[in-house]
């Protein structure tokens, strides 16, 4: 990235190049109050994104990570915080000292050693000091909750200002080349033709380039990831508005609940084949923090992917690529990884072979790394309170989860796998939050002395919560730096 | 916690008594850093070696993370140069591989600086099309400092462009052994001298559990990490684990080293020569330079060979030249029952990259990763394979490139690399870059963006055509920056003293400016 000492201003859009985008307004958007983690921070940088603007625009809030309530067990609850926990010690990870120290009857969570997660607890929140190495607030990670047709539509005014022309209308026929397949141009309803050398399909659950037209097919993961149904609803802000993403384990599924500025997002997430529509948006009313502010809208959806996300001359972003469950926020982060992607194999009119399929592999890495991960939330519970948790409980990893698992357990081991998206550090979160019990720990941790490996995870804990008593509020921190939006706007009971 | 949960130290789960076999570069490497980590007072690790048994390690040449591998062990870096005539590597410069005449450095650290997410090297590669940006190594701080024979130290708190100048070193192999040696024993580790003669097993499980020295002596262990180098004693000759060659990929089997006597101040930086057959390293060391031919049987003698060297040295060599030979591949399973072999026993790849003692180190911190308790977990052992095997051939790729990417056509030699088949890993990678200058670094390869530009423009292959994204910056303010990040390289490098004058200056110079009498080096 540039360190900044260009004015800025350097990037211009491609010479030679124009940008097309086709919507009908007649045709709505999946998009609801959304979650991301923290890349979504680079992808706004590289956009050049004022924040505060953003923050304001979007209603955004911040995100300091993901509270999982009654997964492990009814009543049990644990944060996956962005960021890392505690410091590397004697060459080993964190980890395995935290480890020890439980075995000698320290009592501590993991995540009282993670900045982020206990400035998410008491509702502070700054932005990380990279200057002070020192300092736990160095490690703070953050990312956004917004609304993400805000978001839409704030990133229209940035693209039309930089000449993207919108076209309205609905697509009613595409052409393609005789010989090669390749999409040549979209027709309209309105009579207009929109013809083009690459395109994008962002047509959402429909595919309509990459599916329809081309014929790439689906690859149904539902055997791992059951969930199949979500309906969503917005409500009035509670008193809790702290920065963090909760996620409730229900009966059979688990509910969103995303604090905005504004408002809350909330959704239930469920399996239609353990519980009925109107089951499940009960339980999504029953167990709101305030009053519904529009009607329950309902979702359906397979977990899976496009087996091939470039296809030709047609790349899909978003729901047209895949789909998976909003339980670690990464549905954005997909759709920006595919652009930064497609910007670093952004092909040439010879459209190579080796270019698109190093695409194509790339974003099959990305999908399978957050299956596993997802799939590691479910099969890692105690609970069996339900058909539905019997059924996850007892569904067969894929084989890479299966390893990860079975070398935690032996010797309370994490191991990245090439560019993995989730760190050590968002793997252990969710191992020990699920309850999965290492046996071990690294050898190496025992050249602390005992007392002294107590010592300084208690002192670890000390600097951690000295930092998080600094911070402000995240609406000082808002109202200070100029993020907060208007109070009117403020939907409150 | 319920009584259940095993403690990693303590009863059954403890692996309590390492033994180290061979005591070359890698055995005390390894004692040096295990007895660091692992000492915890009720685990013991012994180490033995033959003074009758003679060690390969000739003058050395490092990667950078050899800088972590000392930290990691709280070694002085000073009195470390001090005791090893140790001296600072900035890169390799490769001469006459591409064509006789060329010549280019693979430089440690970076080129330029990313513009908007752009890759410095694309906007060069745009660049290099219209004007005059020089050679891409003038964007590199290691590179410039390298071509002025300058060095200085990179404090923790330095700032671009001088915190971009990563470093390795050079040092003579035996007295590296022996400081680590003297660090190990101090660490509590014990050394036997002897030759063994015996390997037990275990009989259900096949496991080692003892070598047996000459005169009956038996020292039993839980785990063996086995570096007796090409022997490969007990990885090899005892548990028969196989050897995968790779002869038709990197064909070149011998090497004659010779030191000769420093005619000037030491160079920064390793020099690569090729000749008709193979090629010629040279390594300054303060108080000598270390030089070695290494050729493939198959197109040369060994009295053509020496013949070569000895034409193209730059002062009188004071040792005898000795040929060394090897076969490149490296063991099929690192680790074996109870089995961990480091350096020359778990594989050869020639020293063109410098990768041989990043290997022992990389299994060594390997190995503390994934210390085992006992039982030894399959899993575990099976991820340090897999690990161990990813890495060797990320190496071997990288240095089979060196030889496919040339246009000589002078000698049978070079006609028979040119047109060998590759990996097909290494070669999609040449196929990427071919299209549009792309690098992608797969996993946790050694070599990244840096490495494979370098030595693909170096050895001549150029892409295609540039990024196409990277039109989406302004012309006159790329070719702006580009010539203010220039400037900066050069002006920083030109205020850094020489290398030796750092040296000097930092208390890392051997006391003695005695040139060694032959009889002093081995």
């Amino acid at each position: 990235m540039d360190d900044g000492r260009g004015d800025g201003k350097i990037i211009g859009p491609l010479p030679g190049l124009s940008i097309e985008l086709v919507e009908s307004e007649a045709i709505g958007t999946v998009g609801v109050g959304e979650a991301t983690i923290p890349q979504i921070v680079l992808f706004n940088a590289m956009l050049g994104l004022d924040e505060m603007e953003f923050m304001r625009e979007t209603h955004a809030t911040y995100k300091l990570g993901i509270e999982f309530v009654d997964w492990t067990r009814i009543g049990h609850r644990y944060i996956h915080p962005f960021g890392t926990h505690g410091i590397d010690m004697m060459g080993i990870e964190f980890r395995h000292h935290w480890l020890k120290g439980r075995q000698l009857g320290d009592t501590s969570e993991l995540e009282e050693y993670s900045i982020s997660a206990m400035a998410a607890r008491s509702n502070r929140f700054m932005r990380p000091t990279p200057e002070q190495p020192r300092s736990p607030l160095a490690r703070l990670a953050y990312a956004f909750q917004f609304d993400a047709g805000r978001y839409a539509r704030f990133l229209r005014g940035y693209a039309e200002q930089r000449g993207v022309r919108r076209t309205e209308g609905r697509i009613v026929e595409v052409e393609q080349d005789p010989e090669s397949g390749f999409v040549t141009a979209l027709k309209l309803d309105n009579d207009q033709r929109v013809e083009g050398e690459l395109f994008i399909d962002c047509s959402g659950f429909r595919a309509l380039l990459i599916g329809q037209t081309l014929g790439v097919p689906f690859v149904d993961w539902s055997k791992w990831l059951p969930n199949d149904r979500a309906v969503a609803i917005p409500c009035t802000l509670g008193p809790d508005r702290k920065p963090i993403t909760r996620s409730t384990a229900r009966r059979c599924g688990w509910q969103w609940n995303i604090p905005l500025q504004h408002r809350v997002g909330n959704g239930h997430v469920y399996s239609s084949a353990h519980i009925s529509d109107d089951e499940a948006t009960e339980v999504l009313l029953a167990n709101l923090e305030g009053e519904p502010l529009a009607s329950p809208n309902q979702l359906r959806f397979t977990a899976g992917h496009r087996a091939r996300a470039w296809e030709k001359n047609v790349v899909a972003l978003g729901l047209a690529g895949g789909f998976l469950e909003p339980l670690e926020s990464t549905s954005i982060h997909l759709v920006q990884s595919g652009i930064a992607r497609l910007m670093s194999l952004f092909p040439t009119r010879a459209f190579t072979p080796c270019e698109i399929e190093r695409y194509n592999r790339e974003t099959l890495e990305e999908y399978v790394d957050i299956r596993d991960f997802l799939v590691l939330h479910y099969m890692a519970t105690e609970r069996d309170d339900s058909e539905y948790w019997n059924y996850c409980r007892n569904i067969e990893p894929p084989e890479r989860l299966a390893e990860k698992l079975a070398m935690f357990r032996s010797s309370g081991r994490v191991f990245r796998e090439h560019n993995e998206l989730f760190t050590e550090a968002s793997w252990e979160a969710v191992l020990v939050g699920q309850g999965i019990r290492a046996e071990g720990y690294h050898p190496v941790a025992d050249m602390l002395p005992d007392d002294e490996t107590l010592r300084r995870l208690a002192s670890i804990r000390a600097t951690i919560a000295q930092a998080v008593a600094q911070m402000p509020t995240q609406e000082q921190f808002l109202e200070s730096n100029g993020g907060a939006i208007d109070p009117a706007m403020r939907m409150s009971v | 916690m319920s009584n259940d949960s095993v403690s990693a130290a303590g009863g059954d789960g403890e692996i309590g008594r390492v033994v180290i076999v061979g005591g070359g570069t890698a055995g005390w490497m390894a004692a040096a850093a295990l007895s660091r980590f692992l000492d915890n007072g009720c685990r013991r690790i012994a180490l033995i070696e033959s003074d009758a048994i003679g060690t390969v390690g000739v003058g050395e040449a490092t990667i950078p993370p050899i800088v972590g591998f000392n930290a990691m062990l709280d070694i002085d870096e000073n009195a470390f140069l001090r005791a090893t005539q140790g001296t600072i590597k900035l890169g390799i410069e490769f001469v006459n591989w591409s064509r006789i005449g060329d010549r280019y450095i693979h430089p440690f650290g970076f080129f330029g600086q990313d513009l908007h997410g752009i890759p410095f090297h694309q906007l060069w590669l745009r660049e290099n099309g219209r004007g005059d940006p020089g050679y891409i190594s003038e964007y590199c701080m290691s590179a410039v400092a390298a071509a002025g024979r300058k060095f200085g130290r990179p404090s923790q708190k330095a700032r671009p462009p001088l915190s971009e100048m990563l470093y390795a070193f050079h040092f003579d192999a035996s007295l590296y052994a022996r400081f680590l040696r003297q660090r190990a024993e101090r660490q509590g580790v014990t050394r036997h001298e002897g030759r063994i003669v015996k390997v037990h097993r275990d009989g259900e499980t096949g496991d080692v559990t003892a070598v047996e020295l000459e005169g009956g002596r038996r020292i039993e262990g839980d785990l063996f990490v086995d570096c007796s180098g090409f022997r490969a004693l007990l990885i090899g000759e005892a548990l028969g684990v196989g050897y995968e060659d790779w002869n038709h990929w990197l064909p070149v089997d011998r090497a004659i080293p010779v030191p000769t006597t420093n005619v000037a101040p030491p160079d920064p930086f390793t020099r690569a020569t090729a000749h008709g057959a193979g090629w010629q390293w040279r390594i300054p060391l303060q108080h000598r330079t270390g030089n070695g031919h290494v050729y493939c049987s198959a197109f040369t003698s060994d009295e053509e060979a020496e013949r070569v060297l000895m034409a193209n040295l730059e002062s009188e060599p004071f040792a005898d030249p000795r040929v060394i030979r090897f076969t490149t591949g490296r063991r099929k399973e690192s680790w074996s029952h109870n089995v961990v072999c480091m350096g020359l026993s778990s594989g050869f790849l020639e020293p063109l990259e410098s990768t041989s003692i990043h290997l022992v180190q990389n299994g060594i911190q390997r190995l503390l990763a994934l210390f085992p308790g006992k039982p030894i977990s399959p899993l575990e052992r099976d991820e340090y394979n897999r690990g161990m095997r990813d890495l060797y051939e990320d190496i071997r790729d990288f240095i089979i490139l060196h030889y496919k990417a040339t246009e000589r056509d002078d000698t049978p030699f070079w006609r028979h690399v040119r047109d060998m088949p590759i990996p097909e890993t290494l070669q999609r990678k040449i196929d990427l870059w071919k299209v549009h200058g792309r690098v992608f670094r797969e996993g946790k390869e050694l070599f990244g963006t840096v490495s494979w530009v370098a030595v693909m423009l170096g050895q001549n292959i150029w892409p295609d055509a540039y990024d196409p994204i990277a039109d989406s910056l302004e012309e006159h303010k790329v070719a702006a920056a580009m010539a203010e990040m220039r400037e900066r390289y050069r002006a920083a490098a030109a205020a850094l003293p020489t290398q030796e004058e750092f040296l000097r200056a930092a208390g890392a110079w051997a006391a003695s400016d005695v040139r060694p009498q032959p009889a002093a080096v081995r």
